[in-house]
């Protein structure tokens, strides 16, 4: 037998079977503590209410164990905290795969089956990997210790923008203690992991198969000469690895117990909220169920165990905190700190062994652990939150099941309660009469189809804003004539459309958005088409996303993508290229509701624009701050408005001539932020539409009269 | 304790709208139907007198029209009112303020409540008379434009505040039960989700006729009323002078005039 | 034709003008020169106050033929006190038309008094004649949009309430007869109290104001208010509003123009921006000689009132006609 056969590491040396039998005992300790406050967890979930999950669950288990390893979600937008991440998340795997390794054999596959493999170059290459992993792990774990102790990062800083000075939980130091706590008992097991390796090595220094093979644990051995270069004698070694060997191992056992009673438990409660993630959870809102009394959320048992679930697997990254555009302005929101709020809540609330009163348990107001009002409706819902998380918190529909409530029991501000009783009213939000909705094709040359009355192929849902504002009446216009130049065969539904209700759902008026989407699917089932083509993108989101649960399932296709399919077919020609330095307003119910990034660039690049892209756009583009409803509450006096932000930003792009749009409401927001941050007059904001027809001449036979 | 409202579905003209061929009133498919904004208002202040008491206050809400009007009265018990009545019979087609009164009146004689609100006027005719016209039929005291009111129900006297032209307020003490008409601004009326309307449409309206009222049909309709339309006429618009431009000519020919105003001033 | 009787209003010691503006309405309606004072066809107009001798002088005006001072108990005006003088003075008289103004006096009493005498009634007249023998009145219907006429088969004496701002007062002096008129006692069954008088901080008197720029609705937001308190300082106009920004609290009650706010009386120039023209903010301002408005809406009643007008987006407007100035 070969000297490296025989290699391995044997547990508990020279520990007298009584310490052997009391670590075991520490260790089912543990593991029942562990058990418990699994279980208190998993009892504070079932408190919610049902749900059921879309979607087989082994599929899920894929899809999150693919996110979990290659760590993309952690990534995103931030390299340096998801390299660092990534090498805690590895050492730490490979650490615990190596302890359950050598359990596995030596509780269970030697005593029952004579199996030993934990030995030889197996055991070897196995010691290498544990120390780069050991490595790796503590590498890591010092870059975070500095980006929370020097870096200070603003996304880091706990203090809350919805609370004062003075307030209890304002500054919540308690969370910086525990984040400290954490980084700091890793480091100390890890190090001590170390030396407690290099100790033994000093101890077995006689033993030629220990001390031969020393370097396949390179840094044990290091720290071992190191060890001995001061002094320390085998006797030494052995008195130090004994002592290290109880403290790093007891440390370890208090770690493994507290897990579920501290941040430690993201390790298992973000991926369970990964697997359990809805990818159009705020593209798609839900229904109130019919079983349910009150709408919306008032107490925390109104949360479904998803979502409580969800507020556990927050590790306040801040990620959520920093791509807000309300918080960005000093709204008194951070998604952040809904999500930390409610979950303190949950915990002071629903870990006893009883449930406490209904009367106690309601998550509206100003107390420690409750939401207030402001916050709550300063939400723009443009889902920068619920697309940057890394473990799949779903901000957006807690929120706006938060506000069916309020909503029912008038909590809004009275110019939202007018709008919504208008809306009621006249199907539109300007409060002008239905038969004024088609009023804007009568300047055209030609007559505008009607869906209604006769069949055609495209059926183009128009929406408020492009139908009654003056503005972007202007660019309907040029759109109905560019489809009519291209050839396409179109109609609109006129007196027999309403606002499709996206912003009147996510404002939390389930009711009405109902009653909004049943007439606007009645229109629909009355017509005949073949698609529907939309220049407005909130209109986009629910007709594709959310009418199919009412019964109204149609194929739908932004403006955009159209535009983009019409040149490709040459159906329309660029005879003007327009040599502009542009930068494309990505809207948020186009590009990151529904991924509608490229079709809008595409026209831009036919169009022979020099596009330069702004820092935050795609999937990080920063919201106007119309959505969600606040374009119908009024901003406070003397704030920034999210535009405004934005307005900045496009400014210094250098020689930038034109800031393109495609929503009509961003082209409201932004020509008025224009003017209010002095930008008039150094460059223009200009729909896609507009653009396009700039670079497309007429043709030569004129168009066919009415 | 019962407080009774007056409401009334008013109709306000929609685009393009066409006189009918008998020119006394509007063509019925141009008119676009809606709960009067002053009832949100008295509707509102019954309901807070209902929430504030300790005893129990039930709040009716009634109206004289025909069942188109359902709707609106169903928006009322959404917002808080116990119980909706409708009184409707085809010969009281063409009442005025003081006919409808006199319905009113003998709704209220059957109901008893302690207190009638209605509202200063309608939006759509702006008449400002049923609420006092009742007042009249069933004897009670009466008073007008109540811009805020401190009544507890049953109570022998109330004191509020009628808005008088100018932004003056006078405080007034009257006996009770008496009727009052309510003034917009006195509170903030409530919303009422669409949801708590549809759950409001389960619960239902009660249906009085003449008969029931025991009213004969000439104390209703045209033979009730104290006036009668003989035409109705869409007016001539007053000739304001448009100033053309964009919106620097037109800001400037402004400054013109104000600056010519100016030279005569000084 | 049985003559006409005035009810003038008074209150804390003043003759409210709008009681001079009905004795022109009702030489309106006597018709033609030669038939004014003919038998029985005469002015009346009665004044009902606890000390009515203080406003007689003021109603010695050309167009009256008699004054009936009518003393009563209550200090101030209250419905029962009003309907029962009026009622024995329609008794005694027997009057074919009786004008009272439409006002929030005659609101609480008109209709009672109509219902229980069995008057014909029509209230917010702007426009009353004879047709063939026949009074016709003339109002408004649906929020004002169309005009209604209506006339009165079968009832002798016919209760109007007239609209205010709408007749000048008689400009010429006059020498009426003047008689006591003694009503019966009266239970009043409510009673006025204290006036209030709503103060601010803000101590701008709307009425005296010769050139006022006023901003409505249409403005949008709370944030928008200041680009037009800007303006109005900078083309030296007294900013004022109309009551639904009132209400909401962005400006003082002390500038709102209109029926329950303050009458522009003084007021030469009035810019209207963003207002929509409703019938009660006219109420303030119509008679103002040179109104300018400015509504992105072309059907807004304010241009049935305007000199000027000017369709257009308002802030585009204000921000270009700032710069002018």
């Amino acid at each position: 037998m070969s000297r490296t056969d025989a290699v391995t590491r044997i547990l508990f040396e020279a520990f007298p079977t009584a310490e052997v039998r009391l670590f075991y005992a520490l260790g089912y300790t543990a593991i029942g503590i562990f058990c418990w406050g699994v279980y208190v967890q998993i009892r504070k979930y079932r408190r919610g209410t049902a749900l059921a999950l879309e979607g087989s669950l082994w599929s899920r288990a894929g899809g999150m164990v693919a996110q979990v390893f290659s760590h993309r979600t952690v990534n995103r937008r931030d390299h340096a905290a998801g390299g660092a991440h990534r090498l805690i998340f590895y050492g730490f795997v490979l650490l615990f795969l190596g302890t359950a390794t050598i359990t596995l054999q030596y509780d269970i596959l030697e005593p029952l089956f004579g199996i030993r493999f934990w030995q030889g170059e197996f055991y070897l290459i196995f010691s290498l990997v544990l120390d780069i992993a050991g490595i790796a792990l503590l590498v890591g774990l010092v870059y975070m210790m500095y980006r929370r102790g020097w870096l200070k990062l603003p996304k880091l800083d706990y203090a809350r923008t919805d609370r004062a000075l003075g307030d209890p939980d304002f500054l919540r130091p308690e969370y910086r203690r525990e984040d400290w706590a954490f980084l700091w008992t890793l480091v100390i097991i890890g190090c001590t992991g170390f030396l407690l390796e290099a100790a033994r090595l000093v101890w077995l220094h006689a033993r030629p198969d220990v001390w031969d093979t020393r370097w396949w644990s390179p840094v044990g051995a290091a720290v071992a000469q190191a060890l001995e270069a001061v002094g320390l004698t085998a006797h030494g070694g052995a008195v130090l690895r004994l002592s290290l060997w109880w403290f790093h191992g007891l440390l370890a056992l208090t770690f493994i117990a507290l897990i579920p009673f501290t941040k430690v438990k993201h390790i298992f409660t973000s991926a369970a909220s990964l697997m359990v993630r809805d990818p159009k959870a705020a593209q798609r809102l839900t229904r109130i169920p019919a079983t349910q009394e009150t709408p919306g959320v008032a107490k925390i048992t109104d949360f479904t165990w998803k979502q409580l679930l969800n507020l556990d697997a927050c590790t306040k990254c801040g990620r959520c905190h920093e791509a807000c555009p309300a918080r960005a302005v000093g709204a008194p929101l951070s998604p952040r700190d809904v999500i930390l709020s409610l979950r303190e809540f949950a915990n002071a609330a629903l870990e006893s062994g009883s449930l406490p009163p209904a009367a106690e348990l309601g998550v509206h107001g100003k107390s420690p652990g409750q939401v207030s009002m402001e916050t709550l409706w300063s939400c723009r819902t443009c889902m920068a939150c619920v697309e940057i998380c890394p473990v799949a918190v779903e901000h957006v529909p807690i929120i706006v099941q938060m506000r069916r409530k309020l909503v029912e029991d008038g909590d809004m501000d009275p110019l939202l309660t007018k709008t919504l009783q208008t809306i009621h009213k006249t199907g539109n939000s300007f409060g002008e009469s239905k038969r004024k909705r088609g009023s804007w094709t009568k300047s055209l040359p030609f007559k505008v189809k009607d869906a209604r009355k006769e069949p055609v192929d495209l059926l183009w849902f128009v929406g408020d804003y492009a139908s009654f504002d003056p503005r972007n009446q202007k660019v309907t216009q040029i759109f109905a004539t560019l489809l009519h130049e291209a050839g396409v065969d179109f109609g609109i539904l006129y007196d027999g459309e309403s606002n499709a209700g996206n912003d009147v759902r996510r404002v939390g008026e389930e009711g009405l958005y109902e009653v909004l989407a049943e007439s606007n699917i009645a229109s629909l089932a009355a017509a005949t088409f073949k698609s529907i083509v939309t220049t407005d993108p909130h209109s986009y989101n629910t007709i594709l996303n959310e009418y199919p649960d009412f019964g109204g399932k149609y194929p739908i296709q932004h403006y955009t993508s159209l535009l983009k399919q019409l040149f490709m077919d040459g159906n329309l020609k660029v005879t003007r290229p327009l040599a502009l330095k542009t930068t494309f307003h990505d809207p948020c119910h186009l590009g990151r509701f529904n991924k509608g990034y490229e079709a809008p660039r595409e026209v831009l690049r036919l169009l022979g624009c020099q596009l330069i892209d702004m820092k935050r756009c795609r999937d990080n583009s920063f919201c106007c701050g119309a959505g969600g409803g606040r374009i119908w509450i009024p901003d406070p006096v003397g704030s920034e408005k999210p535009a405004q932000n934005r307005m900045r930003e496009a400014a210094a792009i250098p020689g930038l001539e034109v800031y393109v749009v495609s929503c009509p409401k961003d082209l409201t927001m932004f020509e008025d932020a224009l003017k209010t941050t002095g930008n008039e007059g150094k460059f223009v904001v200009k729909e896609l539409i507009e653009l396009v027809r700039e670079a497309v001449s007429a043709p030569e036979i004129p168009a066919v009269p009415a | 304790m019962k407080i009774l409202i007056a409401v009334k579905q008013v109709a306000a003209l929609d685009e393009d709208f066409e006189i009918r061929e008998d020119g006394r009133d509007v063509e019925a498919e141009f008119l676009i139907r809606d709960l009067n904004e002053w009832d949100d208002y008295s509707l509102e202040e019954a309901v807070k007198i209902k929430e504030a008491s300790s005893g129990p206050v039930e709040v009716v809400v009634v109206s004289v029209a025909p069942e188109e009007a359902d709707e609106a009265l169903r928006k009322c018990l959404a917002k808080g009112a116990d119980r909706a009545l409708r009184i409707w019979d085809d010969a009281m087609e063409g009442s005025d303020p003081i006919a409808i009164a006199r319905v009113l009146a003998a709704a209220a004689k059957a109901e008893a409540p302690d207190m009638l609100f209605a509202g200063v006027q309608s939006s759509d005719q702006t008449f400002a008379s049923t609420g006092i016209a009742t007042a009249a039929f069933l004897g009670w005291p009466h008073a007008a434009v109540v811009s805020s009111l401190d009544y507890a129900p049953g109570a022998k006297s109330a004191v509020f505040r009628r808005e008088l032209e100018g932004g003056l307020l006078q405080e007034v003490e009257i006996q009770c039960p008496a009727v009052l008409t309510i003034q917009l601004g006195i509170n903030t009326p409530r919303y009422a989700s669409l949801r708590s309307i549809k759950q409001a449409a389960a619960k239902p309206v009660e249906v009085k006729t003449l008969a029931d009222l025991k009213l004969s049909a000439g104390e209703v309709g045209e033979s009730g009323s104290h006036s009668r339309i003989r035409r109705m006429y869409i007016p001539d618009k007053g000739q304001a002078q448009l100033i053309e431009g964009d919106a620097a000519a037109k800001a400037r020919r402004l400054a013109e005039i104000i600056r010519e105003f100016k030279g005569d001033a000084a | 034709m049985s003559g006409v009787l005035v009810i003038a209003e008074q209150r804390r010691g003043e003759l409210r003008p709008v009681s001079l503006e009905l004795i022109s309405a009702a030489r309106a309606l006597q018709g033609a020169e030669g038939l004014r004072s003919a038998e029985g066809n005469t002015v009346t107009v009665a004044v009902i106050a606890r000390s009515p001798e203080l406003f007689l002088d003021s109603l010695k005006l050309a167009g009256v033929d008699e004054i009936l001072a009518v003393k009563v108990a209550a200090a101030e005006f209250d419905p029962d006190t009003f309907e029962t003088a009026v009622g024995a003075l329609i008794e005694a008289r027997k009057p074919g038309v009786v004008l009272v103004a439409h006002s929030v006096d005659s609101f609480g009493y008109a209709a009672a008094l109509a219902a229980k005498l069995d008057l014909g009634l029509a209230t917010d007249v702007f426009k009353a004649e004879r047709i063939d023998g026949t009074l016709v009145a003339t109002r408004g219907g649906y929020g004002q949009k169309v005009n209604v006429e209506v006339d009165f088969p079968g009832r002798s004496t016919v209760l109007l309430a007239i609209r205010a701002n709408t007749f000048k007062p008689p400009d010429q002096p006059g020498a009426p007869r003047i008689s006591e008129f003694a009503a019966p006692a009266t239970a009043s069954r409510s009673g006025g109290r204290d006036f209030i008088e709503l103060s601010s901080n803000d101590d701008v008197d709307m009425t005296a104001a010769e050139f006022i720029l006023t901003i409505g609705r249409g403005i949008g937001e709370e944030t928008n208010v200041a680009q037009f308190k800007e303006l109005a300082d900078a083309v030296g106009a007294t900013l004022g509003c109309s009551r639904p920004i009132a209400d909401a609290g962005w400006l003082p009650k002390s500038r709102q123009v209109g029926q329950s706010g303050k009458t522009a009386s003084a007021c030469k120039l009035y810019i209207a921006m963003g207002v929509s023209g409703a019938i009660q903010h006219l109420a303030g301002m119509k008679h103002v000689s040179t109104i300018v408005a400015v509504n992105s809406d072309a059907g807004a009643s304010i241009f049935g009132v305007a000199k000027y007008g000017v369709v257009g987006d308002i802030f585009e407007i204000a921000e270009e006609l700032r710069r002018l100035f």
